[in-house]
């Protein structure tokens, strides 16, 4: 075959593979996800109450050591909102303790605990499911 | 062909926290607005309403499966959007069977309507609803094709404009949308624009969409419009057919009518004399009685939720609100504190514009009325104004 042609045989079919690849390695975004690093422990001294940064979740260090509550309601999923008394739920008017317990709904629930560790370099890590 | 990809706007991508699937619509619909505080995107995204194809990116293929067009609401696909186990079709007992009830509604059904003017042209016996707009319940589908007086397929022509599935007539006054947002979202405007709201701070000119546009006539089978032109709230609010009180023309409707009564009880009804039931006594009683109360001991009444959703009033614990007589709570409408023995007060809050009221029972008052005569028209006699 001639060699020009062969060349652009080649060509295309690399030219081909190539937008095949791009088609299938596209990644939908993901989403949020399972574990934070919230940094150093000492960040969250004895006796603090801290929403962490850009994430739903409350920090809580008393004398048990480290705890976390989810801000997610567990009505529909809203993002509650830290009150005086607790947590509020802006979307329908969930109300929670500061420990987390139900004070009224629409939701059933109360809010979800979640796990928080100290890793190896003394920093807290949170673990969202 | 990648260089053209390169250059097209990296899709913006949100996570729901409902569905936990990642959508693309805000990569075109950023400047959408947030439809209500209680239904924030970050929760619900767009695809749990509206439907549509989350991950793509061309226009025509992304609004290919959506519901409804613009409007999800419509009734003909309000379950599957505004409705799911989670939403507003649940039980009654949960107060969120908001689906059931409006779609056996008379304003869906348009049943009382159809029955009357059956009856008035011999196509039944009595006015018990048996059609309505669509089956449901019991209802059979109003079609004029199997119906034989022409007078029935002058009505089916000119006179089925008003209920909910309905489109409206042309014109701004009419101008709604159909299904859940004929009440709850702003009307398109008169330059096509629409308003991503939902809302139950609802203004009379909502009402009036529908309500005091005119009337149908059973002699020519038409509708006549209004022919005024108010230009002030006294005037525009009713038609002029009749004189009213102040407290009718001053606050809005859902001020004084119910859930029940606006979007039915879950029953299908004849007439909306049976749905209808508030009147000038459920606020102010009569001589003989205060109006009934109800002093909220629960966090989880459904009064705290409504005023939740709807802040004009800041209700709490322990506070005393007006009930009608079917229990539906005036969330609004609150007893103020007074001394023992004293004739109670009551205070107001516009549902829609938050403005406080504040007025005396009946009793004790110098009100002459018969206690057995609570009509609209008995009150009118003394405290309707001239328009």
């Amino acid at each position: 075959m001639d060699l020009f042609v062969k060349a652009s045989l080649a060509g295309s079919a690399l030219l081909g593979l190539s937008a095949l690849g791009r088609y299938i390695s596209f990644q939908v975004e993901s989403g949020h996800p399972s574990t934070y690093d919230l940094g150093p422990a000492s960040d969250y001294p004895a006796g603090s109450s801290t929403p962490a940064l850009g994430i739903p979740a409350f920090i809580i260090h008393n004398d048990q050591g480290f705890k976390a509550l989810s801000l997610v309601c567990p009505h529909l999923g809203c993002t509650v909102n830290v009150t005086d008394e607790g947590f509020g739920c802006p979307c329908h008017g969930s109300r929670f303790l500061r420990d987390g317990s139900l004070r009224n709904g629409p939701a059933s629930h109360p809010l979800t605990s979640l796990k928080v560790e100290l890793n190896d370099d003394g920093h807290l890590i949170l673990y969202m499911a | 062909m990648f260089w053209r990809q390169d250059q097209s706007p990296k899709p913006i991508a949100i996570t729901p926290s409902i569905t936990g699937k990642t959508e693309y619509c805000l990569t075109c619909h950023v400047d959408i607005p947030e439809i209500s505080p209680s239904h924030p995107v970050e929760t619900f995204g767009c695809v749990l309403c509206h439907g549509g194809e989350p991950l793509a990116l061309d226009a025509d293929l992304a609004h290919s499966t959506m519901r409804g067009g613009a409007n999800p609401s419509d009734l003909s696909v309000v379950e599957a959007s505004c409705g799911g186990e989670m939403c507003h079709s649940e039980s009654a007992q949960a107060n969120r069977d908001h689906i059931q009830r409006v779609t056996t509604s008379l304003q869906a059904t348009y049943a009382g309507a159809i029955a009357q003017v059956r009856y008035a042209f011999g196509a039944q016996p009595d006015l018990t609803a048996r059609m309505g707009i669509y089956a449901i319940d019991g209802l059979a589908a109003f079609d004029p094709a199997t119906e034989s007086s022409p007078a029935l397929q002058g009505f089916a022509d000119n006179c089925l404009t008003c209920h909910l599935s309905s489109q409206p007539l042309e014109g701004e006054e009419y101008s709604r949308w159909t299904g859940c947002s004929a009440c709850h979202s702003p009307a398109p405007r008169e330059d096509g624009t629409q308003v991503h709201k939902l809302t139950t701070a609802i203004p009379y000119t909502q009402c009036n969409a529908c309500h005091n546009r005119g009337n149908y006539s059973l002699a020519d089978m038409q509708f006549h419009p209004r022919q005024d032109n108010p230009t002030d709230r006294l005037h525009d609010y009713y038609q002029p057919i009749a004189e009213f009180t102040r407290c009718e023309y001053t606050l809005d409707c859902a001020d004084c009518h119910t859930r029940q009564e606006a979007m039915g009880d879950g029953h299908v009804y004849s007439n909306k004399k049976e749905i209808q039931y508030v009147r000038c006594k459920t606020c102010h009683g009569t001589p003989d009685a205060l109006p009934l109360t109800h002093t909220i001991t629960d966090e989880n009444d459904l009064a705290l939720r409504m005023a939740f959703l709807n802040p004009v009033i800041d209700l709490k614990v322990g506070d005393t609100i007006l009930i009608t007589d079917k229990g539906e709570p005036l969330w609004n409408i609150r007893v103020m504190p007074g001394a023992a023995g004293e004739t109670p007060t009551y205070e107001l809050f516009s549902k829609s514009t938050g403005d406080r009221f504040t007025f005396k029972p009946v009793m004790g008052s110098t009100c002459q009325q018969n206690p057995d005569e609570q009509q609209a028209s008995s009150c009118h006699e003394c405290h309707a104004t001239q328009r």
